[in-house]
């Protein structure tokens, strides 16, 4: 028996946490030991995901580091973890965002700050568990067990309106993962009917066959849950909210990693599960994902807050990544994979920086800055890097994901692909917009005149994003090797269980022609 | 199981109802009819065991009336267990002994805590 | 010996014999016991329950009817009794401190109330005679009239009492008239007897009569809309503790008492009263948690969330498998736990000056006294099910039991209730974690209540990661019904 490198995973974190509990004495003899015990536990956590690729097959696209234990037998729930080229790189990420989340809130969050740290650790390894679990229930103890801690991070350490937030942060997504819980129940008595026993394996459960109305209504559930964390339009509207009301940290990790939950569970559950009804549902997922690319977008454009501006443009991006998931073609989905990934980089940098800003000035709102390139060269150095990922320049991290997404959804619907396409260009009005207005021009504010440059701590901050997001860009074959195989084998299982568009999509020639057929299913 | 329980059963109920109602019936129908209808103050005062009545009937009482008569009530029902009891003793034997002795101790148990809490004391 | 009685049915009920006794001696204990003593009552009173709950042991295996089946000695009971006596030792030590702050008289009145109440609940839970079955209702019901108004001076708790003895009386009324008519239709009071004289009557409008009127009794007792209007104004105007036990044991009680009656006494009806307790579950649960939404004081919204949740608790009797029951059996178990725990806070929170169950009371409370916040927390999570509580489990037991059973609709309505619930419960910790501090006094935690805390809350972390033990004890408990047989009747 290996290592269980996936359970401790989940377990170093809560492990930190229980010793932040040890930690004694008031908030100023606290709270540095409390961060920095914080932050070598995430960065601990760090290296194992980093070690964790180091040892994973890339060319398999089977789940690797598997662990199975029986836990409530009496209903075939089982502790079952592990993890293919999807999930690998989730993990990677997320283990690479906690620790710059932290950092990012290093010190704007002064009060309370050890519970700070017990609360970003508790969810980074609620996170943790979501992307590795291989059994439905297990998943779902994690996807619910995940709104606790970023309902007290939004709620205690937010901004003026967070308790309202935090409240609707809360309600929203338990209304979405309550009806997933029926459906996971109907798939667990599914199989009960059709095998004599209960199981909540997701391997097992792929290979079930469900009848078309099953498919139907348990596809609904499950899309409805993930619908509301990607945000997809129209249920979109708790995220703003909470956004803005997060800390920098709050931010970081919802935009970086929580989004991608929803993404990762049509991926990993709700295509795979129910191939026939996602096939069904398929392009109305994507218009309204080409709906959210499109409104997300326009509404970026009008916000005067920055923070609200870099929430609206996830809405937009995440868009992107639902259209290829819909797609259900290699492009689609490894695209959708690679921009999750990006995605997290970049609107996490675009979050800390934002932070960063707003630790300075104690306000987003874009008016109140300008002619910021004069004082702190480096600081919008980075801010253009990252603004400039964000768009998805080529050579950064944010253009290949978009780029095989497009190009997926072009051979599934092409008109799809011409409008998800405008999202691109209005992106890169939004933010090159915002972009200008913070800091070009003249000092229209003697506050902004004299504010510090970076300093040691947000160069900490900032550089790995910057590499990272360069990495991306230059080497994507590096990303996208762990991914391909476990895309592949999700596609041809999803393709067996939904053979209406198998022609048209798996085969390496894109023949044309059937593409049509595909496009007037809807 | 209708045969057993049906209407027929019921005969002598329905007889027992009738003889009951119409004797009151006839009672207050009858004196009615015969009585002289002449009244004064003493005729029309409550019957009160043939005692003068000295205040109005709806005057409050000491709340020691209702805790006296509710310490009745209850050892009285109870003291109706024992009836019964007796009735078939010869039946029950030690048996029936041994159980009836529980039952009056536990009847004893609750008299000694309504005396020791002074639910007996008058004042 | 008279015929039909033997010495091993006396065997059988030394249980509830040892209770009795126990309840005796507290009695006797407060008389003699010198006033400034009288402390030491609540510590009687604890052995007492410790004694009952040794006296089970014996029993763990047993399968008996005593006494020509008047009370039955099984797995089932067992389970009920043990939850029993949990949830009596944990309101005696709740009430320790409460008692004292609110400076009642005599506590060995109430604590023998209690165990009365305990004992009442025990014979419910092994009745299978309609007979037995009444007894201990009665028990356990006078017991709670006097317990909730217990506080004198306190014009809730009177208004409370009178409510509940009123209710109570008239919800007793519609039950035995239920009750004689299923005497009357099958010549015997013996549950199990007449489950075979009803074999063949189903369409029987009397007997439909008689299940409409024992469903309405039962109803009234396990709070169900619109049987509930007591509820909310006893839960608040009697003492926490009082409560506490109230929406636990009598709760927990009356569900055996339904389980017995329905699933013993009515199986070949049950595609009768399945039916009505699908409505009222729906309702129910609707009702409960809407009306929980705008309360503001602490005790009233847990007597609405208490409403709800015998709402969900009826989908296992709806579902009507072995394995619906069992989930009730568990999730009674669960929310015994956690209600107990809420309320031990509440009472954590009750001063000379302030009385600690208005929402606002709670403000804060996070920084005045972590622990308790804490707890309270992890109460109100494991309420609106979220995990990794006992609470969520509870729940996915009850909904998987209705999707087992096909009753998805019902399912569905059950998950997004308890999504809305989410909404008051979270309402509580916005108060404890979110709010400003407050001049609210530093509530002390005497042993008894870290006692209290400390067991629901490591009750509701374990069952919520490790649940399998209480599941197969559900289980087996569940079965000794002979559940099967319905079971085959509605497949």
């Amino acid at each position: 028996m290996h290592f269980p490198i996936l359970t401790s995973l989940v377990a170093l974190p809560v492990a930190g946490a229980i010793l932040l509990l040890l930690v004694n004495g008031d908030e100023k003899k606290s709270a540095p030991l409390a961060r920095n015990i914080a932050l070598v536990v995430s960065l601990l956590v760090f290296a194992e995901t980093l070690l964790l690729w180091s040892q994973f097959n890339v060319a398999s696209g089977e789940f690797q580091f598997v662990e199975r234990h029986a836990w409530i037998p009496a209903f075939g729930i089982e502790y079952f973890v592990g993890v293919d080229g999807i999930s690998l790189l989730l993990l990677v990420l997320t283990g690479f965002l906690t620790p710059l989340a932290l950092l990012g809130s290093w010190e704007s969050v002064q009060k309370k700050t050890k519970a700070f740290c017990i609360v970003v650790l508790l969810l980074e390894s609620a996170m943790m568990g979501v992307f590795i679990s291989l059994d439905l229930f297990l998943f779902y103890v994690f996807w619910d067990a995940m709104l606790v801690p970023m309902y007290f991070l939004v709620g205690i350490w937010g901004y003026e309106r967070r308790i309202y937030a935090a409240i609707k942060f809360m309600l929203y997504t338990m209304a979405g993962s309550v009806l997933m819980l029926v459906a996971i129940l109907g798939l667990a008595y599914a199989h009960y009917s059709a095998h004599g026993v209960y199981s909540f394996d997701v391997l097992k459960l792929y290979q079930l066959e469900l009848t078309p109305h099953q498919q139907l209504w348990s596809f609904l559930a499950f899309a409805l849950a993930f619908a509301i964390k990607v945000p997809l339009f129209p249920f979109h509207t708790w995220l703003p909210d909470a956004h803005v009301e997060a800390p920098t940290a709050g931010s970081v990790i919802l935009a970086g990693v929580m989004l991608k939950m929803g993404t990762y569970g049509l991926v990993r559950f709700a295509f795979p599960l129910f191939p026939q009804a996602a096939m069904f549902f398929a392009p109305a997922l994507a218009i309204l994902a080409v709906i959210g690319i499109i409104y997300g977008a326009l509404v970026a454009m009008v916000q005067p807050d920055m923070k609200k501006l870099v929430a609206y443009s996830s809405v937009s991006h995440l868009g992107f990544v639902v259209l290829g998931i819909a797609a259900m073609n290699t492009q689609g989905v490894s695209g959708a994979v690679y921009q999750m990934l990006s995605h997290g980089i970049s609107t996490g940098g675009l979050f800390l920086i934002v932070g960063m800003l707003s630790d300075r000035r104690h306000t987003r709102l874009i008016s109140e800055f300008g002619g910021l390139k004069k004082g702190m060269p480096h600081l919008v150095a980075a801010f253009l890097i990252v603004t400039l990922a964000s768009i998805g320049l080529p050579g950064l991290n944010g253009f290949v994901g978009e780029f095989l997404i497009l190009l997926g959804a072009f051979r599934w619907d092409p008109r799809l692909a011409a409008f998800a396409a405008t999202g691109v260009i209005l992106s890169a009005t939004y933010m090159l917009w915002m972009f200008q207005r913070v800091n070009y021009g003249p000092v229209t504010n003697e506050k902004n005149a004299n504010l510090p440059d970076l300093k040691p701590r947000e160069w900490a901050v900032i550089v790995p994003i910057i590499a990272v997001s360069i990495l991306m860009g230059v080497l994507p074959n590096l990303f996208l090797r762990p991914i391909e195989p476990a895309v592949e084998r999700m596609l041809t299982h999803f393709h067996q269980g939904a053979p209406t568009r198998i022609q048209a999509d798996v085969s390496p020639q894109p023949p044309a022609p059937s593409l049509r057929n595909a496009g007037s299913t809807r | 199981m209708p045969s057993a329980y049906g209407a027929s059963a019921y005969i002598p109920i329905a007889i027992f109802v009738a003889v009951a109602t119409g004797f009151a019936l006839f009672t207050l129908v009858f004196s009615s009819l015969i009585h002289s209808e002449k009244y004064n103050k003493v005729k029309l005062e409550p019957y009160e065991c043939g005692i003068e009545p000295t205040t109005d009937a709806r005057d409050r009482y000491s709340i020691r009336y209702y805790l006296v008569a509710m310490l009745f009530v209850i050892f009285d029902v109870e003291t109706v267990f024992m009836f019964p009891w007796a009735v078939i003793f010869n039946k029950l034997l030690l048996f029936g002994l041994i159980e009836m002795m529980v039952f009056i101790f536990i009847l004893v148990v609750g008299y000694y805590y309504a005396w020791q809490k002074g639910a007996l004391d008058w004042v | 010996m008279p015929p039909g009685v033997s010495l091993s049915d006396f065997y059988y009920i030394l249980p509830e014999l040892v209770l009795t006794g126990g309840a005796l001696l507290v009695l006797i204990a407060d008389v003699l016991l010198p006033k400034e003593r009288r402390a030491a009552l609540a510590w009687v009173t604890l052995l007492a329950l410790g004694a009952t709950a040794a006296a089970l042991v014996p029993f763990a295996n047993t399968h008996v009817e005593v006494a020509h089946g008047l009370l039955a000695v099984d797995r089932f009971s067992l389970f009920f009794k043990i939850l029993f006596l949990l949830a009596a030792a944990i309101t005696v030590l709740m009430s320790i401190r409460y008692l004292e702050t609110e400076g009642a008289a005599s506590p060995g009145e109430y604590y023998f109330l209690i165990l009365c109440a305990t004992l009442g609940m025990m014979i419910m839970a092994g009745g299978i005679d309609l007979i037995t079955i009444m007894i201990g209702l009665e028990t356990m019901a006078v017991s709670f009239y006097i317990l909730a108004g217990y506080i004198k001076p306190n014009q809730r708790s009177n208004e409370a009492a009178v409510k509940y003895f009123l209710l109570g009386a008239f919800s007793l009324g519609i039950l035995l008239y239920g009750m004689s008519l299923m005497y009357g239709l099958s010549g015997t009071t013996n549950l199990r007897v007449m489950a075979s004289a009803f074999v063949g009557q189903e369409k029987d409008p009397r007997l439909m009569l008689a299940v409409i009127l024992v469903v309405a009794g039962v109803g009234f007792k396990i709070a169900a809309v619109p049987f509930h209007m007591w509820a909310p104004d006893v839960y608040e105007g009697a003492p926490t503790p009082v409560t506490a036990f109230l929406s636990v044991g009598s709760k927990a009680a009356s569900f055996a008492m339904l389980i017995r009656i329905f699933v013993e006494g009515m199986p070949s009806m049950s595609a009768d009263w399945r039916l009505l307790f699908y409505v009222l579950s729906i309702l129910t649960m609707t009702a409960g948690n809407i009306a929980a939404v705008t309360q503001s004081n602490v005790k009233r919204m847990l007597a609405y969330s208490s409403i709800a949740h015998a709402g969900y608790l009826l989908m296992g009797i709806v579902a009507g498998t072995a394995r619906g029951i069992t989930a009730t059996l568990i999730y009674l178990m669960i929310y015994s736990f956690m209600q107990l725990g809420a309320f031990a806070v509440i009472t954590l929170l009750r001063r000379k000056d302030v009385v600690g169950d208005e929402l606002k009371d709670f403000s804060g409370l996070a920084f005045r006294n972590p622990f308790a916040a804490f707890a309270m927390l992890l109460f109100m999570l494991s309420l609106g099910g979220i995990p990794p509580t006992a609470g969520f489990m509870g729940k996915f037991w009850l909904f998987s039991a209705a999707i087992d059973a096909h009753y998805y609709g019902l399912a569905v309505i059950g998950v997004l209730n308890s999504a809305i619930s989410l909404y008051y419960y979270v309402r509580i910790v916005v108060f404890m974690y979110l709010k400003k501090e407050t001049s609210g006094s530093d509530p002390v935690i005497t042993p008894a209540l870290a006692l209290v805390l400390g067991v629901t809350v490591m009750a509701t972390l374990v069952l919520g990661v490790y649940p399998q033990l209480l599941f197969r004890v559900a289980d087996v408990s569940a079965r000794t019904l002979g559940v099967a047989g319905i079971t085959a009747a509605i497949r």
